[in-house]
């Protein structure tokens, strides 16, 4: 059989060798874990150490996905162990985050977090005008600069992680648990998922359209700890306090970016679709990507939501029935996040089964944001229930 | 899922017009149309089950919509909307259409997964969406291998398939898991239905329905409780909630049902050892926990765990949760201040918490119900005290709640301070009381004396009380002097006894108000003035007098210290807001003994399970739908017939034919690529062939 000959013959054809950087990376993640582990193994019940075992997992296969994300680990690691030690090196007090150079104007989260709004305002504006000059330079200079924002969002998650210790070692915890801290996720998360698709899909254009979310949300978390002191580290209520915190949150933001991500390409593509049907010939539609891009675009980016915000509501449910004792009471946050849920089914339903395509998806997804919005801070804002953390 | 590819409907062509009427039926409930429509309600229902507030009273309702809308609003349900019938209703038709959706579709899905439909004639695979033609350059045999090598290279599973003909085809299929997916995730929504229903409450609607079942809406001890209230083992599912004080045990657990609730007897008995809260430095509170043992008939030995929030006990299908916590019967040792007595005489009272004691007053009848003790009242520090003390948070102690009651049923609320807190520099005993649940307490300020008491405030009140007493001091202080004749003398003191009687009852604007109505408007101001300084005069001869007692003074007109002086002025504030205080008593706590009580969930949730199962297929299903695509390619292989052996290399036509269930931009890609690559392997060897 000849068969086996061309087998033998392809085996090794297409497939990506195995780099020094690959096993760097890989002893790098490692490593790093069991770092994390020697220093604060301690503080970690067996269901942490699970979910850092995962992380490591998870971040060893994301960074072989995704070759760029390797490199934005390392640098804010670094990062984040120049801020740790130069805090320990201050006797590990808050106040060094005055004293110290690098900690006052960089590394601080405080500092950091105020780095990574800039820069993300600045971002949104160098992508328009790069639509607009259409420079492959000014393109590469906004996405660095979304690639500085989101590293530091990161350190200043890391570092804030850190100081909530610092402050007083019974405050300690992970920075996802109030309005101000999720923002900062968000952001960060969104920026991350949306670099990974313009670097796939090729598809700078939507650059800017994607950063007004996040430019509106940066704004807020400005607005949050400028008009209401928001940024102050506060340590958690009872029913926070539990590991389940760690994997429910995250993966709602997944759902949350993807479906911001899904909108703001439908608002790219519907602005495209109405430039066209005016002229074919449209500059502006010259300068987007295909339709049929933007469209697929969309519908991956909301399949990736949805699958991590069936996982979230899942694990919420979970945490619930652990905290509340019901994994389902009608909460109001509960109660959105099926609303949302349930219409991104719909909207799945529509585009797998009934074929639909284009502008009444791109209008859905659209609407599908303001759900989203309602869900993660109108609840918040206007109806009281058990998730009453960050209330405005 | 448009019909048209269903297997099930495509087959279904009517045989008899008879089968044509369920069929149309099913049609309706099996399709997509319905099921997202019905999506869309569910989405709708829960908005309005979120935006107006469920399970609140009827009253309340009334008041927010007016007694019209209230009425349509509850008619349809909207009150409870997650227990409305129509919301059921449509979870059901939901539950309907994703089964005959799944059943319908299944059979034809997994034939789907197994065939590789390497039959398909060629004029059938240049009608699949990618598809292309074009001349080989090797032998069959050798393209035949070629590709069964290339598509498994790929990843695919093949099957060859030889024609009649002479031709070839090599079918190859790749990602078949993307229809279990589908399976999975429509099979979850039914399990998770499943399991929901099976934690919902139908069993007692059931009970409601046949009258042997109703809720008790009165606060009673347990033996008076309605018969038909109590649930026993029958009740699969429940999630009830139960108080229970420190160093007590329960075995009841009360369920919310209606406007009042149902008493769950449980097959065990907890004992709540004690209740801890601990704080942060903030006030915050940091955790809640209850120490806890268990009782069982089966156990042997009863467990003993600690619970907190996050951390239940577990223990055989119940879960125990630590969800809150309530006073448990702090027992209260009380002096009853009766504000208007002329001698001092408070009334010594031993109860406790949630206890309802009589009071036989000389103004009236009165029943006092303690309703609650808070040991910590915590209020954000003022600026001062924060860069004093570095804390944030300011704890003003301990406080009782009560509720003064008389014979027409008319209630005050009092919530009163056990220790004095600091308000602009001097201490107080703030008591606060108001006519209503509505409003805000309104606030009396009790000044602290030297010794950080009331006794000084009572002091002086009972013998501003006491006309006869304080009128003896007043003239063994101010004898009639030679130059004031006696009946001069004897009007002075009757004005001065008047001017002290109103300002007890209303402080000085009960003086003003004389003055307005006895005096000439205009002598008024002048006469006022007069009034305001012999009160103040007489007043300040009072509690010299009780400062002499106090022994801080020896004589009248010694000088007096800064302190003595503020606390007469607040004394007299005090005074003067007695009058709105409701009832004439005071009530202060002598000691207490905190008893805290734990508040209980327990539950116990067969379904739980179930929908855990469902939710892990949900997600297993999710992740194969979207990240599995279920690939399909053809290589057909057609010899051309006029090839003569030893002219030109043995050439034949080559058909390559590829689908996706998911009509993606990279299939299109991935079949180009599969294309140049079979036709580069034709081209290389054109030659070296034979
Ligand atoms: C709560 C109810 C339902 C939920 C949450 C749900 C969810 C989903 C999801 C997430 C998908 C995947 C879409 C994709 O592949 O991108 C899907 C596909 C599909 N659903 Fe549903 N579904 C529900 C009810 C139904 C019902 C009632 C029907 C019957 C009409 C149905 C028929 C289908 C079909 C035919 C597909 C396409 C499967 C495929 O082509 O691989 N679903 N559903």
């Amino acid at each position: 059989m000849q068969t086996e000959t061309y087998l033998e013959e392809f085996k090794n054809e297409g497939k990506k060798p195995f780099t020094l950087r690959d096993a760097a990376w890989i002893a790098f993640v490692i490593l790093g874990s069991f770092y994390a582990w020697i220093q604060y193994g301690s503080l970690m019940d067996e269901y942490e150490i699970g979910i850092l075992g995962g992380t490591t997992i998870g971040l060893i296969f994301l960074g072989r996905l995704w070759p760029s994300l390797q490199t934005l680990t390392v640098s804010v690691s670094l990062m984040v162990m120049l801020a740790i030690w130069t805090y320990s090196t201050h006797g590990d007090v808050i106040t060094a985050n005055e004293e110290t150079f690098f900690l006052k104007f960089l590394l601080s989260s405080q500092s950091a977090i105020m780095w990574m709004s800039a820069l993300f305002v600045m971002a949104t504006a160098t992508y328009f005008l790069a639509l607009y000059n259409k420079s492959d330079f000014t393109y590469k200079t906004a996405n660095v600069m979304v690639w500085a924002a989101a590293t530091f969002g990161l350190v200043g998650m890391m570092v804030r992680w850190r100081e909530s210790y610092i402050i007083n070692f019974n405050y300690g915890h992970i920075p996802v648990s109030s309005l101000y801290e999720v923002f900062i996720l968000f952001v960060v998360l969104t920026s991350l998922m949306y670099l990974f698709y313009e670097q796939r899909y090729k598809v700078r254009a939507v650059g800017g359209f994607v950063m007004l979310v996040i430019s509106a949300a940066v704004g807020f978390l400005l607005w949050y700890t400028f008009g209401k002191d928001a940024h102050v580290i506060q340590p958690l209520v009872p029913a926070l306090k539990s590991y389940w915190m760690k994997i429910h949150v995250p993966a709602n933001f997944v759902g949350y970016g993807s479906f911001s991500i899904a909108a703001m390409v439908g608002v790219a593509y519907l602005l495209t679709e109405r430039a066209l049907r005016k002229n074919s010939e449209s500059g502006f539609a010259k300068r987007m990507p295909a339709l049929e891009v933007m469209d697929d675009l969309m519908y991956k980016v909301i399949s990736l939501g949805f699958a991590f915000f069936t996982i979230a509501t899942v694990l919420g449910a979970m945490w619930a029935a652990e905290a509340w004792g019901g994994y389902w009471s009608w909460d109001p946050k509960e109660t959105w996040a099926l609303i949302v849920w349930l219409n991104y089914a719909a909207w799945l339903h529509l585009r797998m089964s009934k074929g639909w395509r284009g502008t009444p998806l791109a209008w859905w997804a659209f609407i599908g944001l303001l759900i989203t919005t309602f869900a993660f801070l109108g609840v918040n804002m206007f109806l009281s229930g058990l998730h009453s953390y960050g209330e405005l | 899922m448009t019909e048209s590819k269903t297997p099930a409907s495509a087959s279904a062509a009517p045989k008899t017009v008879k089968l044509k009427q369920p069929n149309q039926l099913l049609n309706f409930f099996g399709s997509m149309n319905l099921a997202v429509t019905l999506l869309m309600m569910l989405s709708i229902a829960s908005v309005i089950g979120t935006v107006l507030k469920q399970n609140e009273t009827m009253q309340d309702y009334m008041i927010q919509f007016g007694p019209f809308w209230a009425e349509v609003f509850n008619s349809l349900g909207l009150f409870q909307v997650y227990g409305a019938a129509w919301f059921i209703l449509v979870l059901v038709f939901l539950l309907l259409s994703t089964s005959i959706c799944v059943t319908r579709n299944t059979p034809g899905f997994l034939k789907d997964m197994k065939q590789y439909s390497e039959k398909l004639s060629r004029a059938a695979l240049q009608h699949q969406p990618n598809n292309t033609t074009f001349d080989g350059a090797v032998t069959l045999e050798r393209q035949q291998e070629h590709a069964v090598a290339l598509l498994k290279h790929k990843g695919y599973k093949t099957k060859i398939h030889l024609r009649d003909d002479g031709s070839v085809t090599v079918a190859g299929l790749k990602g078949k898991w993307n229809r279990l997916g589908y399976f999975l995730t429509h099979i979850s929504i039914i399990v998770i239905c499943i399991g929901a229903l099976l934690d919902s409450n139908l069993l007692l609607k059931y009970r409601e329905l046949t009258g042997s079942l109703e809720a008790e809406t009165r606060t009673v001890s347990l033996d008076e409780i309605n018969q038909n209230s109590w649930l026993g083992p029958e009740n699969m599912s429940f999630r009830g909630s139960v108080n229970v004080p420190d160093g007590q045990k329960t075995d009841v657990l009360f369920l919310p049902y209606r406007n009042g609730y149902l008493a769950q007897k449980l097959p065990f008995t907890v004992l709540n050892q004690q209740f801890r809260i601990k704080y942060y430095d903030t006030g915050m509170p940091k955790s809640f926990e209850s120490d806890l043992i268990l009782t069982a008939p089966e156990l042997d030995e009863p467990i003993h765990a600690t619970i907190a929030v996050n951390h239940p006990l577990y223990y055989k299908n119940y879960a125990i949760y630590q969800s809150s916590f309530a006073d448990g019967g702090t027992t209260l040792k009380l002096k009853v201040h009766p504000l208007l007595s002329p001698i001092s005489n408070p009334l010594e009272l031993e109860t406790a918490v949630n206890k309802v004691e009589p009071l036989k007053t000389p103004a009236g009848k009165f029943k006092v119900e303690f309703n609650d003790f808070k040991m910590h009242n915590i209020i954000p520090a003022s600026d001062e005290e924060k860069a004093l003390t570095g804390h944030k948070m300011h704890n003003n102690g301990p406080t009782i709640i009560f509720k003064v009651r008389n014979e027409q049923g008319k209630a005050w609320e009092y919530e009163n301070y056990v220790m004095p807190s600091l308000q602009e520099g001097r201490l107080f005993f703030m008591t606060g009381m108001r006519e209503s649940q509505a409003e805000p307490f309104r606030y009396l300020f009790i000044p602290a004396d030297a010794n950080r008491k009331k006794e000084r405030f009572f002091k002086f009140l009972t013998l501003l009380n006491n006309p006869i007493k304080s009128m003896e001091l007043f003239t063994a202080q101010y004898p009639k002097t030679a130059d004031v004749s006696e009946k001069t003398y004897q009007l002075q003191t009757k004005l001065i006894q008047q001017l002290l009687a109103l300002f007890r009852s209303k402080g000085f604007t009960g003086i003003t108000e004389f003055a307005n109505n006895n005096v000439p408007e205009a002598e008024r101001e002048q006469v006022s003035d007069y009034y305001f300084g012999q009160t103040s005069f007489a007043l300040q001869t009072l509690y010299l007098d009780v400062l002499k007692n106090e022994g801080v003074i020896q004589l009248h007109n010694d000088e007096i210290s800064q302190f003595d002086q503020t606390w007469f002025e607040d004394a007299l504030n005090t005074v003067a807001g007695l009058s709105a205080y409701g009832p004439p008593m005071y009530f202060e706590v002598a000691s207490f003994k905190q008893i805290q009580a734990t508040g209980l969930q327990i539950t116990k949730s067969p379904g739980k399970d179930v929908v855990y199962f469902g939710s892990a297929m949900l997600i297993i299903g999710v992740f194969f739908l979207f990240y599995v695509r279920q690939r399909r390619v053809w290589i057909h292989i057609k010899p051309n017939a006029e090839t003569k052996s030893g002219t030109t290399a043995p050439s034949s036509e080559i058909t390559i034919a590829a689908k996706d269930n998911r009509d993606l931009p990279e299939t299109t890609t991935e079949f180009n690529g599969l294309v140049n690559r079979v036709k580069k392997f034709n081209n290389s060897n054109i030659n070296t062939s034979l």
